[in-house]
């Protein structure tokens, strides 16, 4: 039958927390971990907004495929589920930016 | 190609079978761009190519097909001219080719580059989605109760007492005739028959960018026919136009060049201006195989009366489902609608 695993929660060892900032608003995230889980955990969902309609993007497929995730760091468009958080980071949504 | 032969000799009360050393359709038919246009045909080829337009459209939607119109651009004096000529010669060759004024592209397609000094329009031009030619004519296979076998690795093929013997590493197939339709693979397939076949492979490159806002309706190519590029219907853009990559068919897959890419994507940034940012997301590159007169390879293999060979079709995603019907019929000795190309004729000396 299922056996619970005892619970090592307490056991884990996180990176040292840092303040990066999303459109100019800061945010905790752990050194090192990706961008995608910061802003998942900063209740963040609404990273970008579709190139056609318009409508909200977010996290979705979290390898480097799907591109909902992107944003842009230094003018460079990049995933962010492919970025890792350090310290300084400063990063732009692409929320309603597009403007082709 | 193999696999529409196979359906039509079926069609005809042939027992076939379909061996493919990979997937089916995971070749120069799953890996090309997609574009059915007749301004990138050769004029000899241009019956076939109306004909293999007409195939896909009613394959439809199970090959993701679209017939958007297409629009083939110069950008200076000597392409118009270039334009002019080749355009002229496919039109009278039968395709549907006619001359655009500058504001009717502009009115039809916005986004492209001013400084467009001619341009051509062909109404039967669109595309089709290529990654999904293997599973249509695995369907299709299916449907029409012909055999075939994925990841059959040829190792041999020795005559048998009717026919021939063909050997992979763990099982044989006996058969009365033999079709080689593998490619650019079809150099070493009729090397283990003795014959010895000019095939040549250009390695072309495709690449595919993120989802943009929609820019382009159409087909869009360059005169030189250099580019192909469409907007598919999720937003990206399909780009392609022959730029050459590096690698062998013996060798595996071929890798993309950094340089090749580069001049292939500037020359699609330089029609659509609008894209001028977007970001690609892959690049990759497929064989396609060719003999040095560039006509196809349709007919008996040198030598023999029952072994056949199909391949080095300029065109050839446009043109294979026709082309490889006419070899089915041929195979089962009608008369073919169109004739074939015979692979014994003389080819020009191969300048390295």
């Amino acid at each position: 039958m299922f056996q619970l695993a005892p619970n090592h929660q307490d056991d884990i060892v996180r990176t040292a927390k840092i303040r990066f900032t999303f459109d100019g608003e800061s945010f905790l995230a752990h050194e090192g971990e990706t961008l995608a889980a910061a802003l998942m955990r900063a209740k963040l969902l609404h990273i970008r907004d579709a190139p056609g309609d318009e409508s909200p993007r977010g996290v979705f497929c979290c390898m480097g495929l799907c591109q909902e995730c992107v944003v842009q760091v230094d003018g460079k468009t990049i995933e962010s589920c492919r970025l890792s958080v350090s310290p300084d980071l400063h990063v732009t949504s692409l929320r309603r930016q597009l403007d082709t | 190609m193999g696999c529409a032969s196979a359906l039509q000799m079926a069609e005809g009360g042939m027992k076939s079978i379909v061996l493919d050393q990979g997937d089916l359709g995971q070749g120069a038919s799953g890996v090309n761009a997609g574009t059915l246009s007749l301004q990138i045909k050769r004029v000899k080829l241009m019956p076939y190519a109306i004909r293999g337009h007409q195939e896909w459209e009613s394959m439809g939607d199970a090959v993701g097909f679209r017939k958007t119109g297409g629009y083939t651009l110069a950008f200076t004096d000597h392409e118009a001219e270039l334009l002019h000529e080749r355009m002229s010669l496919k039109a009278e060759a039968g395709a549907p080719i006619e001359f655009v004024s500058n504001s009717a592209l502009r009115e039809a397609e916005p986004n492209l580059a001013d400084q467009v000094v001619a341009a051509s329009y062909c109404a039967e031009d669109g595309y089709a989605n290529s990654s999904l030619t293997g599973q249509f004519y695995r369907a299709r296979l299916k449907q029409q109760g012909v055999q075939y076998r994925e990841g059959f690795k040829l190792l041999g093929v020795e005559a048998g007492n009717d026919g021939y013997v063909i050997r992979s590493a763990n099982t044989t197939v006996s058969a009365r005739k033999l079709l080689f339709s593998a490619g650019a693979w079809l150099k070493s397939l009729t090397a283990l028959m003795g014959v010895e076949l000019p095939v040549q492979a250009r390695v072309n490159t495709v690449s595919v960018t993120e989802r943009l806002p929609m820019l382009t309706r159409s087909v869009i190519g360059h005169a030189t026919g250099l580019l192909t590029m469409k907007q598919k219907a999720n937003g990206t853009l399909l780009i392609g136009g022959g730029w050459q990559g590096r690698g062998t068919p013996e060798q595996g897959r071929g890798q993309v060049d950094t340089d090749s890419l580069r001049s292939n994507l500037a020359l699609a940034r330089h029609a659509l201006p609008a894209a001028e940012n977007a970001r690609i997301l892959r690049s990759w590159t497929g064989f396609e195989a060719h003999v040095p007169d560039f006509y196809p390879l349709a007919g008996k293999l040198p030598g023999y009366e029952d072994v056949f060979v199909l391949g080095c079709v300029r065109g050839g995603y446009t043109i294979g489902p026709y082309i490889g019907k006419l070899m089915g019929d041929y195979i089962l000795e009608r008369t073919t609608e169109l004739p074939l190309f015979n692979p014994g004729r003389s080819f020009p000396e191969v300048v390295v």
